[in-house]
Order: structure tokens, then sequence, then C-alpha cells
């Protein structure tokens, strides 16, 4: 289980996060929309500590950090605990498909190479890269490539992958492919975090949506909840505009 | 003014001014060792935004940027053994090289620092960001992500530097020391064949200089094998109806630019 409490950020005089609480069980798929500017992008990053918290407290299982004073040893084994998906995937640039899947299991998990190679041939099958091995991500679309990134986040076994807007810089026909690897893997049972946009997503995948605004959470609950019976005003309209009725008349 | 002028000498001149080429290159290959070296720990303070030594740090940039290598030269050879006279260390005995290693190797560590310092800041942050949620320490970001990526960046810097390096090598003569500029100056005075001594100088320069281009640019092609092309690839292509090669460049073939209309 994770938990944030109490969690508050601030650049300079503006707050961005406003003593966010939210609990994760484990297995569970929890999905945040918003505004941009909303701060979700920023709470994600709060979780594994590459944007430090101003105040708060993170717990994934018995292991907790303090926010005020997290010594580097902490932040160092909180990051363990995590994974990231990033939106502009962040693939390392000089190492091949294989090799960025390999890199945390032999640097960080010290898996011998042979394990650390079976395993990660293995992930890559299952994304559906299985012939790209040997790929460097400058020979790979944007869809492979953030296949690639989920497979690396996977090789890590982490707590909780969490998914920073995975899809927002693909082209729209790269989209469905990406999505549909996050669906297959969150059907695994990995407990999940993930900032998107895509609501047809949201309302398939999710378990626990929540919808933030202004650094602070409006609204949460079951994706039936939130999306057919919201109960916040801002929701609503935050819903309405971002998914307009698609009955143009030309 | 000197003998009249007669290509022959050049040849003969050639393997003479050889002979000194070990000393050439010496001075270089140590002065870039050094320069390495220092670089490396000149640059580490202003990437890491460390107060006092920063400071320092860029005090050293703008002196050895900002005068001229020959009074560093002279500075060093003259005035370090004054200064060092007064805490009764005697460098009468030094030889000259090392003053002259020791100039190069700090004078090439000011922009050594400079390349480096650049390079690091050209990797894209999100490399870093990835190797942390990994669960990389610092360290382990730094030397297994960020800087086999920021070698690849640095080398067409580090190629210039180098030749720049070696031509500036030919001023240690004014301190005495034989390497090939000397050993020029000597030969042409000995037979008052200086432009002859100067055409092989230029000429063993000129090599030397392509060479290490050359070879450079390999390096740079193999550490960024990961990228698309970047460095300008030039390829022979058959121009149709016109039995001349062309050379062009790759990106532009022959089939783009409005050929194929």
């Amino acid at each position: 289980m994770i938990s944030l409490t109490q969690i508050s950020k601030s650049f300079g005089r503006h707050q961005v996060l406003n003593n966010i609480d939210l609990t994760v069980t484990k297995g569970e798929v929890v999905v945040i929309l918003g505004p941009s500017g909303s701060g979700k992008t920023t709470l994600l990053r709060c979780v594994n500590y590459l944007e430090k918290p101003s105040d708060g407290e993170i717990s994934i299982g018995d292991f907790k950090v303090n926010c005020k004073h997290a010594r580097k040893k902490e932040i160092h084994q909180l990051r363990q605990k995590t994974a990231m998906v990033f939106q502009q995937y962040n693939l390392f640039r000089h190492k091949t498909a294989l090799e960025n899947v390999m890199e945390g299991l032999l640097i960080v998990k010290k898996l011998p190479k042979e394990e650390a190679r079976k395993r990660s041939i293995a992930l890559l099958e299952k994304v559906g890269l299985g012939s790209k091995l040997d790929a460097y991500p400058s020979q790979l679309s944007g869809g492979q490539q953030q296949r690639v990134g989920i497979a690396r986040a996977l090789a890590l076994e982490p707590e909780v992958i969490l998914f920073d807007e995975p899809t927002s810089a693909l082209d729209p026909e790269l989209v469905g492919e990406v999505l549909a690897v996050i669906r297959k893997i969150a059907k695994e049972g990995i407990t999940m975090i993930v900032v998107t946009h895509e609501m047809g997503f949201a309302r398939d995948v999710a378990n626990h949506v929540v919808f933030m605004d202004g650094g602070v959470i409006v609204e949460e609950g079951t994706p039936t909840e939130v999306f057919n019976h919201p109960r916040e005003e801002r929701t609503k309209q935050f819903l309405k505009r971002i998914t307009p009725e698609l009955n143009y008349s030309i | 003014m000197g003998a009249p002028f007669d290509i022959s000498y050049v040849f003969t001149f050639l393997p003479k001014l050889l002979g000194t080429l070990g000393t050439t290159l010496l001075i270089v290959g140590c002065s870039l060792l050094a320069g390495i070296i220092v670089g490396f720990l000149v640059a580490l303070p202003r990437l890491y935004k460390v107060p006092v030594l920063k400071t320092c740090s860029e005090i050293y940039i703008s002196f050895f940027r900002g005068t001229p290598i020959l009074i560093q030269l002279f500075l060093f050879y003259y005035g370090l053994p004054e200064i060092l006279k007064l805490i009764q260390v005697d460098m009468t005995r030094t030889p000259v090289l090392v003053f002259v290693i020791l100039t190069y190797g700090l004078h090439t560590g000011a922009y050594m620092s400079e390349m480096i310092r650049a390079a690091v800041q050209a990797v894209d942050k999100g490399q870093v960001e990835a190797a942390y949620a990994t669960g990389m320490t610092g360290v382990q970001a730094f030397t297994r992500i960020v800087l086999p990526q920021a070698l690849g960046i640095a080398i067409p810097v580090f190629s210039n530097l180098v030749i720049a390096l070696l031509k500036d090598t030919s001023l240690a003569f004014t301190l005495g020391v034989m390497e090939m500029t000397g050993k020029a100056q000597t030969l042409g005075s000995l037979t008052q064949h200086f432009i002859e001594t100067y055409i092989a100088l230029a000429l063993i320069y000129l090599v030397i200089s392509f060479a290490i281009e050359k070879l450079l640019l390999l390096a740079e092609r193999r550490l960024l094998r990961h990228e698309k092309r970047s460095t300008a690839e030039i390829r022979s292509f058959k121009i149709h109806k016109n039995w001349s090669y062309r050379r062009i460049i790759a990106e532009l073939g022959p089939g783009k630019g409005g050929a194929g209309l």
C-alpha cells in the first residue's frame, strides 16, 4: 500500500501542491486527471522524489519518508521501490532497447548478466518488441520507445509504476499500441499511478480516479462515480470541456 | 637574404625535422593528459555549483583564456622559480620541458574544463531523471549515463583543442626547447634555406593535424553510433548521363532537391 500524507510543494511563492492525501492499495490503477497546471505531474514526481516535496510524508509498505528531513539514503531507497514512465520516454540514448531494460537489473538490482538478459528479452517480447532488441532509441518510433520505457519500468519489479502522461508526446496513431500495453499490464495486478488525458483509457482501466485542480484533490472515486455522477462543479466543467459531444454539423 | 630557393632541401629537411617529432608529441601528449585531469577538476565545481571552488575555477579559466600562451610560458619559466625560491625550493636544475608541459597542461586544462562543462550540460536532463527513477545513485547516473553521452558531444571541440595544442607547441622553442619548430630554426640558420625549412615544417604539422582530425572523427562516429548521423557523411554518387562522380552530402542524395521532377 502506498500513501501520501499532507504532501505540499511550492516553487518559490507559488504553491503547486496543497496538503495532498492519497492512498493507493496494492494492485490498484489510479488515474489522476486535471487541467494543466493543476499539479498532477508534480504530485507524481514527488512520489519518487524527482521533485522534492516541501512537506508531508510518503510511505510505501512499511517504508516511510518524512519529506521535511529526508536523507539521501532514504530517497535512494524510495526510488528503488518505484519506477517511472516518462512523457518524453527518456530512454538512455546511447543504449539499445535491450541494454535500456537490462541497465537497472545490472546496476541497481545487481543481477548476473545472463539472468538480466533473459528477463529483459522476455519483457521486450511482452511489449511486442522482440524483434527490436538491438535497435537504438533513435531508430524506434515514439510508440516503440515508450513501450521500451514500459519494459524498463517493469524490469525493476517496483511496488508501483508511475506513468507521467505516457501518450501525450505520441502521434495519434501510435497512442493505441502504448495504451494496449498499459492495459495488459494493468490486468496483471501491477500497482500504477497514471497521469493522462486519455479519458476513454481512464474510464476503462482505472479502479480509482482522482480529479485535481489548483494543487488540491477536488474529487475522487470509482470511474463511474467521477465520470458519470461528478459531485463537484469544477469536475463537471472539466469533463464537459474535455469530452465534447462529437456531433458536429457541417 | 638567405640562399636561393631549392626545393630539394625540403626533402632533406623532412627526416631531420621528424627526428624531433618525438619531443613535440611528448609535449602534446603530457599536456593533454594534464589538461584532461585539470579540466575535470575545474569543471566539477562549476557543474555542481560548489560555492568557493566555483569562483576559483572561474578565475583560473579567465586567466588562461585571457592571456597569450607566450606570456604564460614566460611567466611560468621565469616567474615560478622566483616564487618557489621564497619557500626554499630550488628549480634551477628542473628541465625546461617540465615548465613547458606545466604551462601547456594548465592552458589546455582551462579550455578542457569549458568543453567538459558544455558537453555535460548538453546531455538531456531527462536522461538523469530516468537514471534516478531507475534507482541509480548520483555517481552511477553520471558515469553510466551522462558521461558516455557527453564524450560523444565533446569530441568535435576536443579535436579542435588537440590541434590547437599541437600548433601552440611551436612556441616552446622560445624557451630553447628542441622540438620541431626549434629544430627548423637551427636548420634554417645553419643552411640559410629558411623558406624550405618552413615548408617542410608546415607539411609535417599539416599531416599530423589531418591525421588527428580523421582519427577523432572516427571516435566521434563510434561514440555517437546511437544517433542518426549528425556529422555530414560524404558519399560518392554516380550522376546519371554524366560519367563524373560528384561528392554530395549524404542527406542530400540525388533523389532529393527536385532531381526526380
